[in-house]
């Protein structure tokens, strides 16, 4: 039995030798002009500690939550009805239309985006492409399907029984949904909230692409350290630094989501 | 017997038949796209006609193929690099590229003096960066770099964020700097913000950046810009009265650790031929490294295009490649704290 375990030993130790890699890098100083590294030196993370790393790390933070939240408000109708709908071509109908962005590929969904956002083919009252919004937009759409998929997996375990109930003792369809169906398809909205939220937290094409250079998340800086800058000591730093963030707000957003639905 | 139809069953499924073995290819490092197109047809068919090597390729953008490079260091994974010269100041510094043997590149001595840029990297063809503009969305003519900061090409602008050294040398050379002394152009730079829509990490999206009309105004490689001339695009490629374009210029390298470098030579001193020169500036539109390349009547005196030896120097502005190469990360840090964020 314990031999079945060797295939993931192998990937885990190969995760952990490229990590080590990485961290040794982070600490090794960094020569302009040249692929030669120095010393070992702590000042790659003193530099991505100034505010302007720091900021790039704020702005995806803020992105992430802005994303869940919205892909989740998005979503969520949808799920419910690809779950609940009477009609079977109805169902399907709605499946396909979820799975179709799937099979086109993040890019082609992005430069598509480019084309509406960018006033080619809708006007927009403010402006939209190179922006925040143009951001928030690609990343919602990208993070739909997923979302959708869970959410109706979580809502089709809701027994309608209990909405029936509800209903029959006086409750509003509003007070259903607030008091019944949301809270038993939470298992959904945290599981689809925290994959969400994680992926985003490492987004690139989608602000790469509909950010114009000005909207950077960390995977752009880090990009931008190690490839356009040569840094690469200074872009393992910023991914290590990265990384342990990623990991710790995951640990806080899941065990607050799972505490709260534990109660 | 029954031993050697099983040797010849195992020669066969090894896919080696005695006698008609193929000739070790040689790997050529190149971007991908209209690059690799243009350098396969150009060069390395007639290559492959002339000495029996058959060529193949390994394409990617200019990082990724250093970052490749540095993993194979000593057992390279390819025989020749095609690079921008300053970022072959990296490759020389981690010890990657062979010493050129200039015996074994009797065309080197057709070439500008601008074009061999070190013992270990020679120049394949020249472009700038210069000023390209739809003037079908831009109504009026931009003839300098000062008209970049003309209140009315407010929101109209793109560059590039991840080698800004154009932008910031232009800047420096308006203020009485260069490259060097390039703090000089900094206030002028932070002038320009406001007119920037966007800024672009590939060729590609500079192209599309044009296409859509989202940024009408670049400030753009030469070599694509007549790429998209040729595809019906209306950009108009300007040559800026009050200071040159920067110059640019890709480079050919043999890689350190080769077995292939003998071959390695013969491909590069084919490329630098006159006659490969010839088509070389017509696929690409670039500038021929080799004088005695024909060069057509309508692309004589085009930006980019230099055919008499003074005219890299009149037309063009060549940055210093050690200076670069060793400033850029400087430049990126200013530029990105400074003009590409809000």
């Amino acid at each position: 039995m314990r031999l079945l375990l060797l295939p993931a030993l192998g990937v885990l130790t190969i995760f952990a030798v490229a990590l080590g890699a990485l961290f040794r890098y982070s600490l090794l100083t960094f020569v302009p002009g040249s692929l030669q590294t120095g010393g070992l030196t702590l000042e790659n993370f003193r530099g991505v500690a100034s505010p302007e790393y720091l900021g790039y790390i704020w702005d995806t933070v803020v992105l992430s939550a802005a994303t869940t939240v919205l892909t989740l408000v998005a979503s969520y109708p949808v799920a419910y009805a690809l779950a609940r709908a009477s009609s079977r071509a109805a169902r399907s109908w709605l499946l396909v239309l979820t799975l179709a962005p799937f099979f086109t590929g993040a890019i082609v969904r992005t430069y598509a985006w480019i084309l509406v956002l960018g006033n080619t083919v809708v006007t927009w009252p403010v402006p939209m492409l190179f922006t925040e919004r143009g951001v928030l937009v690609g990343l919602v759409h990208f993070s739909m399907p997923t979302m959708i998929l869970l959410l109706a997996a979580a809502i089709s375990h809701v027994d309608p029984a209990y909405e029936r109930a509800a209903a029959s003792l006086g409750a509003t369809p509003a007070r259903v949904f607030w008091r019944v169906t949301l809270p038993l398809s939470m298992p959904g909205v945290v599981s689809g909230s925290l994959i969400v939220f994680a992926w985003t937290l490492s987004a690139f094409p989608t602000p790469e692409l509909l950010g114009g250079g000005k909207v950077k998340m960390i995977a752009n800086a880090v990009k931008d350290l190690a490839l356009d800058s040569f840094n690469w000591p200074g872009g393992a730093a910023f991914a290590m630094v990265a990384l342990l963030l990623t990991l710790a707000l995951l640990a806080g957003v899941g065990r607050a989501s799972t505490g709260r639905h534990a109660e | 017997m029954l031993t050697r139809i099983v040797t010849m069953l195992l020669i066969a499924a090894l896919g080696y038949v005695p006698g008609v073995q193929a000739a070790d290819p040689l790997v050529v490092s190149v971007w991908g796209g209209n690059w690799k197109d243009t350098i396969d047809r150009v060069v390395a068919k007639p290559f492959t006609a002339k000495t029996g090597v058959p060529v193949e390729f390994e394409v990617g953008g200019t990082i990724d193929r250093l970052a490749k490079a540095r993993v194979a260091k000593g057992n390279p994974l390819v025989d020749v690099t095609f690079t921008t010269s300053h970022v072959a100041r990296l490759y020389i510094s981690d010890g990657l590229f062979s010493p050129l043997d200039m015996s074994k590149l009797p065309n080197a001595k057709e070439l500008a003096r601008e074009a061999i840029r070190s013992e270990y990297h020679i120049g394949g063809w020249a472009y700038v960066y210069t000023i390209v503009y739809r003037p079908d969305l831009v109504k009026e003519d931009i003839t300098r770099w000062s008209d970049l900061w003309k209140p009315s090409l407010r929101g109209k602008i793109a560059m590039p964020d991840f080698d800004p050294s154009h932008i910031i040398t232009i800047a420096a050379l308006m203020e009485g700097g260069n490259e060097v002394t390039w703090q000089k152009g900094q206030e002028r730079l932070r002038q320009l913000k406001p007119s920037i829509v966007a800024f672009f990490s590939t060729d590609a999206q500079s192209q599309d950046l044009m296409k859509t009309g989202q940024a009408p105004v670049q400030v753009m490689l030469s070599v694509n810009a007549y790429h998209l001339q040729e595809q019906g695009l209306p950009v108009t490629l300007v040559q800026p009265a009050d200071f040159p374009g920067i110059v640019g210029i890709d480079t050919m390298a043999v890689m350190a650790g080769t077995k292939k470098a003998e071959a390695a030579h013969q491909f590069i001193n084919l490329a630098l031929s006159k006659e490969i020169q010839t088509q070389l500036v017509e696929s690409l539109k670039a500038g021929p490294v080799n004088g005695g390349a024909t060069v057509p009547t309508k692309l004589r005196g085009q930006p980019g295009i230099f055919v008499a030896p003074a005219e890299w120097k009149e037309r063009g502005y060549i940055m210093n490649d050690e200076v670069r190469a060793k400033t850029l990360p400087a430049w990126r840090e200013w530029f990105t704290a400074n003009i590409v964020k809000k």
